[in-house]
């Protein structure tokens, strides 16, 4: 595998990873109701 | 009667991701993705996740929330509540009731293949065939398409669908909550732990054959992920990319309105979209990347790769994999993980097809849950049948191109205009955030007004001109199918046109009530 392969997969995979993670621990902790504002 | 509700935030989460993760993530993106620039396919593909995946998803869910608010769990009812002024706009939600049933009626099929070589893998079956040919004509006897030493009938396939059929049928009877639910936050957790498992096992393949140092498993992941440049400047790539969005994440024909619509008011939409769009990509990109085509490259070498990767779907699935699982120490155990939780990702998709003609039936002709599962059921196993009997006659293409092409697009590019252009965006910013766990970025209220229905302008255009126009006119239809594919169309015709007579009854009857 090239540099620029190992770059793409490991970015890929962080950011799936990243989103991923951030989005289950924040529905993990999150009530049933929340306050979200629309900007 | 009380509407039906999740019994939870995650057991809706779960039910969404069930229904997007399917046999695209682990067959269909790796070969796109091998076939279209590698590592550089992922431009595209992330491009097409963040202006045109995810803005779908949030429209879905938010449109299905606030139908369900009106009683109404499916496209018509949602599109005719959004836009009351137009009479013919609940017309145009009856692909959200069509597109998924099409699907449903050859996906079911598919979907008991898997449990057919569950079974076959941990039986040892196919243990005989150790050449993709032989493999091949496993597979063909197995489909009735060929008598051979395997198979001499379509009987147990036709077994293997029964049991399917039922199992899908029996799991939405039982509704919402004790019925789907259920179910996804069972099996769910199977599939990725199944899935993790393989993944881990070929990402530790190393080099099986030591007379063939270069079929080593990082040249498998470089065969994947190394980027050519080249392939970014081709139109047919992006597309290619926008597609596999579509498809991976279920959305755009129907079935996540449905599942949204039995939220509550102050339920969440915005970062549940994201969290099931996030949960199917961990399974496409980061598992489903992971096992078919760097195994594949390491058992079967550079030379023939280019092949299978170009042999598609069923071809991977039922050929390629279950001669490299058994190549492997415990072969027969991989080969069940590997059809198993293909069978999982398979029912937790079709029961979320099957869920919109249920729920037509229930909220606006008031049938019972029994009722509506009995008419669903005898309908779908009628349609069900072409599929099954004239699979070689290319009937399934047919029901491919119409469900799980043509009206996926089509549909989605209605929702979105309707959502940003008609309910209004303003309406459409508020309405998502209502009870919103996670403010949604500004910029998506620009993207999903101008970007994201350009998008689908563009790529519908694109496929109409490029592919969709040959194959209405049949142009590659071999001569002896013509007739096989006309009944299909006309069988689709007739069930298009039956479910638009039946939305046109149900509004009448509606407007003589409120009259009287």
């Amino acid at each position: 595998m090239t540099l620029a392969g190992w770059i793409f997969m490991s970015v890929s995979w962080l950011a799936i990873l990243g989103l991923f993670v951030f989005c289950l621990s924040r529905t993990l902790r999150s009530k049933d109701q929340n306050n979200g504002k629309p900007d | 009667m009380a509407r039906e509700r999740w019994g939870s935030k995650l057991g809706i989460i779960l039910a969404v991701a069930g229904s997007a993760v399917g046999l695209g993530n682990f067959l269909r993106f790796p070969a796109q993705a091998a076939r279209n620039g590698g590592g550089a396919f992922m431009i595209p593909y992330f491009v097409a996740l963040l202006l045109l995946g995810i803005p779908l998803m949030w429209i879905e869910w938010t449109i299905g929330r606030f139908g369900g608010g009106f009683g109404h769990s499916t496209a018509p009812g949602m599109f005719h509540t959004i836009w009351e002024k137009n009479k013919f706009i609940k017309y145009f939600g009856v692909i959200g009731i069509f597109g998924p049933i099409v699907i449903f009626i050859y996906y079911i099929y598919i979907e008991s293949w898997l449990l057919g070589y569950s079974f076959f893998a941990i039986f040892g079956k196919y243990n005989a065939c150790t050449t993709r040919e032989t493999m091949s004509a496993f597979l063909q006897g197995y489909q009735g398409l060929v008598q051979n030493q395997y198979f001499s009938s379509i009987t147990p396939a036709y077994l293997f669908f029964i049991v399917t059929f039922a199992l899908n049928i029996i799991i939405i009877y039982f509704g919402i909550s004790k019925g789907i639910e259920r179910t996804c936050k069972w099996t769910l957790p199977v599939l990725f732990i199944f899935a993790i498992v393989l993944a881990v096992r070929v990402l530790t393949l190393g080099t099986p054959d030591p007379a063939k140092p270069e079929n080593n498993i990082v040249n498998g992941l470089g065969y994947l992920w190394n980027p050519q440049w080249s392939e970014l400047r081709n139109a047919k790539v992006w597309l290619a990319a926008a597609g596999q969005i579509f498809f991976t994440l279920s959305c755009g024909i129907g079935m996540i309105l449905t599942y949204a619509s039995y939220l509550t008011k102050q339920d969440d939409v915005a970062l549940s979209g994201l969290t099931a769009s996030a949960a199917n990509e961990f399974a496409e990109v980061i598992l489903g990347g992971s096992i078919v085509i760097p195994a594949a490259f390491v058992f079967f070498g550079a030379t023939e790769i280019g092949k299978i990767a170009a042999a598609g779907t069923f071809d991977l699935g039922f050929v390629t994999m279950p001669l490299i699982l058994q190549k492997m120490a415990f072969g027969n155990l991989l080969g069940f993980m590997w059809f198993m939780l293909l069978f999982i990702a398979g029912i937790t998709s079709s029961i979320s097809l099957a869920l919109p003609a249920l729920a037509f039936l229930e909220d606006e002709f008031n049938l019972s849950k029994k009722q509506a599962s009995i008419v669903l059921a005898v309908t779908t196993f009628i349609m069900t049948q072409p599929a099954v009997f004239f699979l070689k006659n290319g009937v399934v293409d047919e029901l491919d191109f119409w469900g799980g092409q043509l009206c996926i697009v089509v549909f989605a590019t209605i929702e979105v205009i309707l959502f940003a252009w008609v309910f209004g965006m303003d309406r459409a910013w508020t309405e998502m955030h209502v009870g919103s766990d996670i403010t949604i970025p500004r910029i998506y209220r620009f993207i999903i007004k101008y970007i994201t229905p350009a998008f689908l302008l563009i790529i519908l255009g694109s496929w109409f001109k490029q592919e969709w126009v040959s194959f209405l006119l049949l142009r590659n239809v071999p001569r002896e199918n013509i007739p096989y594919i006309i009944a299909t169309r006309i069988m689709l015709l007739v069930f298009f046109a039956t479910l638009a007579f039946f939305v046109w009854l149900v509004w009448k009857r509606r407007a003589g009530r409120i009259q009287q």
